[in-house]
């Protein structure tokens, strides 16, 4: 016997009568394939929360892209005409900034989540808020360009722009982004 | 003395075949058994809330996995258009030679890590999922493998990139194209295998 909190219990429930087995087999059905997951070696939950986040992605409009080849595109992009290019990451920034507001009542976070999704792992970020609202964003990765670098930033301020904040301080070298912003009254 | 459950909680009965495996994960974890049954029925009703089976989510898993190995990151789809569309008029031709490279690496890249009876599985997968795509179908008959895919945002310069790309891919996986009809977001494909006549 498993003691299973009640919310959950009724979830599992659910689940039964919409697959029109009962619960008792839906439990059995369940574990089964969670430890056929565990036996290989994969954390069940590490795959469900891959599979969100992927979902997440696709939703936001993303695609992957192998990451030198992103570098080289906007290097030679940025080579061509820094300031349209710029205006186009700020302004795509400045698009997200929009969804996430227009979609939850939490957009930094959902910003943060993004940014998960962004980086993937490869960079260090972190947005903390300070005191009186406001924010301190570092992105950091050793594998950005310096065009990559600096249109990333863009993108970042973007976002932030629109949910409200204004830069105040922006340290932004090959690899490195900093920024502190202020809530706007 | 046995603790009695308590009023927030229901009795799910456990099928007794399983315990002594629950049991050995649990411990393995150093998690109780209920807990790591609780969790375990928490995440396949995540996933199903996702509308995915676990099978599935053990794929998606498996496709990031591969990506994450081969550097791929993921952008926003419209940042790159605009970048594609600013280089292309000039340098469409080395835009397409670095995406051939970028692909042909890619398809080594699975060609190493995949069974050869995965490999087309799984760009089929990754055309859909890792590349935005709103369809994508890759079918292998005993002479030739078909490609298809579908996407409605995608540019006229974008799909010439990820046609070189793919290319590269299948040349990787020992496959030369043989036909070609494509259009913007849009594109049928037809590759025999190297060698054959």
């Amino acid at each position: 016997m498993l003691a299973a909190d009640e919310e959950l219990a009724n979830k599992v429930a659910e689940l039964a009568s919409r697959r029109g087995l009962t619960v008792r087999q839906t439990v059995n059905d369940i574990l089964e394939q969670a430890l056929r997951v565990e036996e290989a070696g994969i954390s069940l939950k590490e795959v469900v929360e891959e599979r969100w986040m992927l979902e997440k992605a696709q939703e936001i409009g993303f695609t992957f892209v192998p990451e030198h080849l992103l570098y080289q595109v906007v290097d030679a992009a940025y080579g061509q005409g820094g300031k349209q290019l710029s205006d186009t990451w700020r302004g795509v920034g400045g698009w997200y900034g929009k969804y996430f507001s227009a979609k939850t009542d939490k957009p930094l976070d959902a910003f943060k989540e993004a940014m998960g999704l962004l980086t993937f792992g490869a960079s260090g970020f972190s947005l903390d808020k300070q005191k009186d609202d406001n924010l301190a964003v570092t992105c950091v990765s050793e594998r950005f360009t310096e065009g990559f670098t600096e249109v990333f930033g863009l993108f970042i301020e973007g976002v932030l722009e629109v949910l409200g904040y204004e830069v105040s301080d922006r340290e932004v070298s090959k690899g490195i982004i900093k920024l502190k912003l202020v809530k706007r009254r | 003395m046995r603790s009695q459950p308590q009023e927030d909680t229901k009795l799910l009965i456990l099928p007794t075949h399983l315990v002594d495996r629950l049991k050995a994960i649990a411990t393995r974890q150093g998690v109780s058994l209920s807990s790591f049954a609780a969790e375990s029925l928490e995440q396949v009703l995540r996933a199903d809330e996702m509308d995915a089976s676990l099978s599935e989510a053990v794929d998606a898993y498996r496709l990031s996995e591969m990506q994450r190995g081969a550097g791929m990151v993921d952008i926003p789809r419209s940042s790159l258009n605009h970048l594609i569309e600013k280089l292309y008029p000039k340098k469409g031709g080395d835009l397409k030679r670095v995406w051939g490279e970028a692909g042909h690496w890619y398809g080594e890249y699975i060609r190493a890590k995949l069974r050869p009876e995965e490999t087309l599985g799984f760009l089929e997968k990754e055309l859909l999922v890792a590349w935005n795509l709103d369809e994508a179908e890759v079918k292998e008959s005993e002479t030739d493998v078909s490609v298809r895919w579908v996407s409605f945002t995608m540019t006229e310069e974008f799909t010439e990139l990820l046609l070189s790309y793919l290319s590269a891919v299948m040349d990787a996986l020992g496959y030369r194209e043989v036909e070609r009809d494509s259009l913007r977001g849009m594109a049928t494909l037809k590759y025999t295998t190297i060698g054959a006549q």
